[in-house]
């Protein structure tokens, strides 16, 4: 028996940095993406100078492969790793949490194939330059509207059981009592994403702008 | 016999960790307050199938019969318990009877749980005290740690979260929640605290706390009501802050 320096194996370190990155920076850049997206809440081309001005940010390759691409291709990919050493009993047990562990998963699959093809119609087609007309354009297509429907809910759900999984693996809510109302911030965070989610989506297929008003008050 | 009510109990048998599992089908005369203990018992007096064929008594672990030494876990009816606080009166009939699916099968209903007492040894879940001279008495311990600690003690070593966890599987070496509720025992204890960074360091280790994945089914399935799912937040604080800070500030 020695007490010497702690060494905690790669995969606890790996395992710590997947719970991680899905809150920092996966889930924080979720909420930046839904905040910037909701100025076409406002009109399009409130909406076309937001994205102008995140798309002409200093050193942009460099923050969207370091902050956004690589930690989803890593949360994404290694959540398939932790997917394939579990075994789903759901039916045996159907309890709520052990629910919540399956559609962890499936969720988690839906938001990553999501992505891909998000990033590669409105990132990799456009050269980076995406703009209001050509999301309104793909939103026309029913199939794209209903794919980026459930993507966002996928996502959105995914986002607000893993605020709860983090907080409770992470034991900053240790006691009964604060994992209830981790899952409880988490259930808010789902509801209001999605809530959002869609509204943005709704926005760009209707050409529907339900604070154009703020434009007009002096 | 005397034609009164029947209890029907399906057992899942296995001659042997090579053979394959059959069913064997058995109508018991009812009792009153019956578990399923009893009818094994009964079983075992009488071992007879109900289409009348001879065979053998069912090998299973009971020893306290009142919840206490955790032998007697099962598959009750698809759900992992103790069989000897499961009521007959309480069960939908044909009562069907598995081993644990989640160690393996000695004969029967008798599995060898030897993985968790494995782990056990592995995190070290004891307070090393022995020594080559009277170290006398131990630090006091408050009320309060006590009061947190007694419900941990009751850990029976049942096997019941393990079965239960979809984490527990032949994928990883997962040691399952009772593990880790113990390092937190031990590791509460003003004695045992000496050894706490061992204990978490085995815990960072292969079939570690990172295998946990909240699904929550453990405390749901322990017997002895134990907050399971306290422990592993407890232990997941302790591994991080260890991992974080150890090699930060020692
Ligand atoms: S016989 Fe001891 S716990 Fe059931």
């Amino acid at each position: 028996m020695s007490a010497t320096a702690t060494r905690p194996e790669t995969s606890y370190l790996l395992r710590k940095l997947h719970s991680l990155s899905g809150i920092v920076p996966v889930g924080a850049f979720l909420a930046e993406h839904f905040w910037s997206n909701s100025s076409v809440l406002v009109s399009g081309p409130k909406y076309d100078e937001t994205s102008q001005g995140l798309q002409t940010i200093p050193f942009r390759l460099f923050v969207e492969w370091a902050f956004i691409f690589l930690p989803i291709l890593f949360h994404g990919g290694y959540g398939i790793y932790i997917w394939l050493r579990g075994e789903s009993n759901v039916t045996q047990y159907p309890w709520m949490k052990n629910w919540l562990y399956t559609f962890q998963r499936y969720t988690g699959l839906v938001a990553f194939v999501y992505i891909g093809w998000h990033v590669y119609t409105q990132r990799w087609l456009t050269h980076g330059m995406s703009t209001y007309s050509e999301v309104a354009q793909q939103m026309r297509n029913p199939w794209a509207f209903g794919f980026m429907v459930v993507g966002v809910v996928a996502t959105s759900f995914h986002l607000g059981v893993g605020i709860w999984n983090f907080l409770c693996k992470w034991g900053l809510a240790a006691t009964v009592r604060a994992q209830r109302a981790a899952g409880q911030l988490g259930a808010v965070v789902g509801i209001v994403f999605s809530f959002v989610g869609i509204l943005i989506v709704v926005s760009f297929r209707y050409n529907w702008h339900p604070f154009a008003s703020y434009l007009t008050q002096k | 016999m005397a034609e009164g009510k029947q209890v029907i109990v399906k057992v899942k048998r296995q001659a042997s960790p090579k053979d394959a599992a059959r069913w064997e089908e058995f109508a018991l005369p009812w009792r009153p307050s019956m578990n399923v203990i009893i009818c094994l018992r009964d079983i075992a007096e009488h071992p007879v199938t109900r289409e009348g064929k001879q065979t053998n008594p069912v090998s299973y672990d009971s020893n306290c019969l009142e919840e206490v030494c955790g032998s007697c876990a099962m598959v009750i009816n698809g759900k992992a318990r103790m069989a000897c606080s499961a009521l007959v009166d309480q069960l939908e009939q044909p009562i069907r009877i598995e081993p644990l699916s989640k160690f393996p099968v000695i004969r029967d209903l008798t599995v060898d749980r030897q993985f968790m007492f494995d782990s056990l040894k592995r995190v070290k879940a004891w307070i090393p005290i022995d020594g080559t001279y009277n170290l006398g008495e131990g630090p006091r311990v408050s009320p309060e740690v006590q009061e947190k600690a007694y419900p941990l003690s009751r850990c029976i070593t049942c096997g019941n979260c393990l079965e239960v966890c979809p984490q527990v599987n032949e994928n990883n070496n997962f040691m399952g929640a009772a593990i880790f509720s113990q390092v937190r025992l031990f590791n509460m204890h003003p004695t045992g605290a000496m050894h706490a960074k061992e204990r978490i360091e085995a815990v960072m280790g292969d079939g570690g706390i990172e295998d946990c994945a909240n699904a929550q089914n453990c405390v749901k399935a322990c017997p002895k009501e134990i907050p399971l799912t306290e422990s592993l937040a407890e232990i997941n604080r302790q591994a991080w802050k260890q991992a974080l800070f150890g090699w930060l500030v020692g």
